[in-house]
């Protein structure tokens, strides 16, 4: 990945142009569905005074509470004029607050002062002349990559990636410019926008606004069909499936189809209007680190979820200061590169889709995908229908995501440790065992004999094509493999979460260890250490 | 949408199948492998080898062409045994595309992967629209015009109003749900509990045990299905307790049939053999009580059958054992209850 390759022209530099049609095309259709009668009408403005009053009561004094109260309690008086009135207003103030705008002046700053940025985080003492080749490897980019060059030459590209952490969508960005790719528009939470320096560039560079403080059909829809709309006019967009970070930091599992289902309904648009390149191609990626700078708030996340009353919070006192500095004092040391590893593309419906940009069965053949949504031979949206297909959709991508999980070396070492403390344990449950004292220990030769049997079985899940294997994983002894992993848990976190102390290892911090372990949760490698209990 | 119907495989429900639709007013094309059957069918209304005596509709016309019954059908109805579908898919899978609608009625799991009938169709075609026929239907009461009820699952409604629009009759109710794992366990799993059955008649019990059997039997069919996915409350419907209760109180049923004979002290080779034709609860078993110990399923009565066919316990033994149900290692020390599942 020397080499830039040339550069693909993308629609997004045309946003800015597009950007007063896109509201108008985004409001005409909404009104159009929700207007097209008088009980419809009423029924959208009234779930969405509803939802609002819903909402801000719990705030404190807003002005626009009495607002949407005086609306809740005079709508059914209101002559059908007014109503329509009201109707469009809040389409288009939907539509308005969504709505993403593109700079190229900014986005040639952002892609020249980036990597520097970027470099910055991932190794910073490499502050030479060199900097940018030694970003591009410490951020690998591999897979289908190929065919995803080709297929956004021929079609609209989405990209749906695993999401660890919020420097995902940066690396991601990266990634895409390095090869040579546009800019890929994709929505980001409101609350990003309130930094002003991240506001600055999310607003310049296609992002669009979502509130997820909005909870009514209203808004949802507007921000459905936005991206409609978009990737019927051939934007590339990104969509984190998963719903916001991995807490767990398990592979997301469970998708929100929201969303995706955009993807069909913009080719079925586009088989309506008789598009010379209907397609749209999805492209499912993992995002593979050896450290989640977010780890540790992301489990607690979790942990309090899921365990409720059971879940005792530890006191933690973290020195925000100080680990950012051991962190950066400590990086440079270590080879920290990070891996996407772009999957094979997929059709809407879910069957992958070949370096042609054709869909394939199961056993190989050419799909003709409009025979999928024909309705006596024209094409046809059918809400049931299509909500079926987005879940098979979603069903492969998820499958996708495990087959394309790079192993690192920490999530690998973390399993050994976490389950080794969880087979001597049999009588605790997870909650307990995140309790134990922090002089639990293990004999190296243990840990070692079970890394190498979790790594046989891990090149026999790899060899199926279940799961990939980074380098460390690969070509690493034992020996340094639990060194390296040793070195990251200890650079960042709030404690080092394992140790080494004379021949054996300490487990400090279970409940991050456990966050690392989850990565390679569902795989079946459990087993593996069933023979090793006697410790 | 439903225009164009064809039904793949002649035995007996395939054919009742397809005299069905042909008498709801629909044209029906009739696969049978054999082209000397075929003919025959087409010559005489009658399919001689299992349904001699039932004269079938005229619309229904029979075909040893699997691209002529593929061709101008837009629905078709699987209904082959359980180990020739992934063949037969893959040859029509040349002839269909993602337009077509297909249901089976095939109550089995394919043998050595597992896998449900519906997922093989979806590995061998590119059809998505797929759904299942499954029920209390003993072929020749439908036949005889005796009320009775089906079930047409699918994650598609188009493919449960096809199913229904179809089939139903005066006489042959359709009801629809979306649950195809449930639906599918369900026809495949009662035949393990049918050999059961059989085997305690067999050994002489009453009714007391039957009963024991069979919601004990549902319970373990249930687990299992929440295990891969399926809604508990299926099996409280006609494709689950509805056909366990068919399967389990018809004296004819070839799975109650194997139980009752092992019972007696016949070996199962001669059992088989004299049926004409493997019971697929004998094959179920094998496959089920597998799967169950690799995943740590709790499924004593599957687990008893499985002795008995397999490891040569006697129905005795293996009744006893499988009565005296011992403890759900899953549920430690927690009292045991009648409905729990987990």
């Amino acid at each position: 990945m020397t080499s830039t390759p040339a550069p693909i022209p993308g629609k997004i530099f045309q946003l800015n142009q597009e950007r007063a049609d896109l509201v108008r095309d985004v409001v005409a259709r909404e009104y159009a569905r929700k207007a097209a009668s008088e009980t419809s009408l009423e029924l959208a403005i009234n779930d969405t005074a509803f939802s609002e009053i819903a909402r801000l009561e719990s705030a404190r004094k807003n002005p626009a509470l009495d607002h949407w109260r005086e609306l809740y309690r005079t709508l059914g008086r209101k002559p059908l004029a007014e109503k329509q009135a009201i109707l469009k207003r809040l389409l288009e103030e939907a539509a308005l607050d969504i709505v993403g705008n593109f700079d190229p002046r900014v986005y040639e700053f952002a892609t020249r002062v980036l990597p520097y940025g970027l470099s910055y985080i991932m190794r910073p003492q490499h502050q030479g002349p060199n900097l940018t080749s030694s970003l591009s490897e410490r951020i690998q980019a591999t897979g289908h990559i190929d065919t995803l060059r080709r297929l956004a030459e021929k079609g609209t590209v989405i990209l749906v990636p695993t999401h660890s952490s919020n420097l995902d969508s940066v690396v991601i960005g990266y990634a895409l410019y390095e090869q040579g790719l546009p800019p890929f528009t994709y929505g980001a939470g409101k609350n990003l926008f309130t930094n002003f320096l991240l506001s600055f560039f999310m607003n310049n560079l296609g992002a669009y606004k979502v509130d997820r403080r909005l909870n009514y059909a209203l808004y949802k829809d507007v921000l459905k069909t936005y991206s409609t709309v978009l990737l019927e006019r051939g934007y590339h967009s990104l969509f984190f499936p998963g719903g916001g970070r991995s807490r767990s930091n398990a592979v997301e599992s469970k998708l929100k189809l929201g969303l995706m289902g955009t993807g069909l309904a913009a080719y079925i648009n586009n088989l309506k209007a008789n598009k010379p390149n209907p397609e749209i191609y999805v492209v499912p990626a993992t995002l593979n680190y050896h450290l989640v700078l977010e780890a540790e708030t992301l489990i607690d996340d979790q942990l309090q979820k899921v365990g409720k009353s059971r879940y005792i919070i530890e006191d933690d006192e973290s020195a925000q200061a100080k680990r950012i500095w051991d962190f950066v004092r400590q990086m440079g040391k270590l080879d920290m590169s990070m891996v996407i590893q772009f999957g094979e593309p997929l059709d809407p419906f879910g069957n992958r889709v070949d370096e042609h940009g054709v869909s394939r069965d199961m056993r190989g053949r050419a799909i003709d995908l409009r025979k999928y949504v024909e309705v006596d031979g024209v094409p046809e949206h059918r809400a049931q229908r299509d909500a079926e297909y987005t879940r098979e959709l979603a069903a492969s991508i998820v499958r996708s995501y495990r087959e394309n999980t790079v192993v690192m070396a920490t999530p690998l070492v973390a399993f050994a440790l976490f389950e080794l403390a969880k087979q001597h344990h049999p009588q605790l449950d997870l909650f307990q065992l995140l309790r134990l004292p922090d002089d639990t220990a293990f004999p190296l030769a243990t840990v070692y004999a079970v890394i190498d049997r979790l790594r046989e079985r891990l090149r026999a899940i790899a060899d199926r094509g279940g799961i990939l294997l980074g380098q460390d994983v690969m070509r690493l002894s034992t020996e340094a493999l639990v060194d390296k992993a040793l070195k990251i848990f200890g650079m960042y976190h709030t404690r080092p979460l394992a140790l080494r102390e004379g021949s054996a290892i300490r487990l400090v911090d279970l409940k991050v260890l456990l966050y690392y372990h989850n990565r390679l949760t569902g795989y079946g490698l459990e087993a593996a250490l069933a023979s090793e209990v006697t410790v | 949408m439903t225009h164009g119907v064809s039904v793949i495989g002649g035995g007996s429900w395939g054919t009742i199948i397809a005299h069905l639709i042909a008498e709801n007013g629909h044209p029906v094309k009739l696969y049978m492998r054999d082209a000397d059957q075929a003919a025959q069918l087409n010559a005489t209304r009658r399919n001689a080898r299992y349904l001699p005596d039932f004269e079938l509709h005229p619309r229904l016309l029979a075909t040893a062409s699997l691209e002529d019954a593929a061709s101008g059908a837009q629905t078709l109805f699987l209904m082959v045994p359980s180990q020739s579908l992934r063949l037969v898919a893959r040859e029509l899978g040349d002839h269909l595309d993602g337009s077509h609608i297909l249901i089976h009625g095939i109550k089995g799991l394919e043998p050595g992967t597992f896998k449900r009938m519906s997922q093989v169709l979806r590995e061998e075609t590119s059809c998505r629209k797929i759904g299942v026929l499954s029920g209390p239907n003993l072929a020749k009461e439908v036949a005889a015009g005796h009320p009775s009820a089906t079930v047409v699952a699918s994650a598609f409604q188009e493919v449960i109003d096809a199913g229904t629009l179809l089939l139903k009759s005066k006489a042959f109710r359709v009801y629809g749900n979306d649950d195809v794992v449930g639906t599918e366990l369900g026809g495949s799993l009662k035949n393990i509990m049918a050999i059961a059955a059989g085997l305690a008649h067999g050994l002489g019990f009453g009714d007391n045990t039957k009963a024991l059997l069979l919601t004990r039997g549902l319970t373990e069919m249930m687990r299992l299905g929440i295990h891969l996915g399926a809604q508990a409350q299926t099996f409280s419907g006609l494709s689950g307790i509805g056909d366990l209760m068919a399967t389990c109180f018809s004296p004819l049923s070839r799975n109650f049939q194997v139980g009752y004979r092992l019972a007696r002290g016949e070996a199962l080779e001669a059992i088989t053999s004299d049926l004409n034709q493997v019971a697929e609860g004998v094959r179920t078993t094998k496959t089920v009580a597998e799967h169950a110990q690799q995943e740590r399923i709790y499924m004593p009565i599957t687990t008893g059958v499985y002795r008995v066919l397999f490891e040569g316990a006697t129905p005795k033994d293996a009744l006893k054992g499988l009565l005296d149900v011992g403890r759900n290692p899953n549920e430690q020390d927690a009292p045991r209850r009648d409905i729990s599942i987990l």
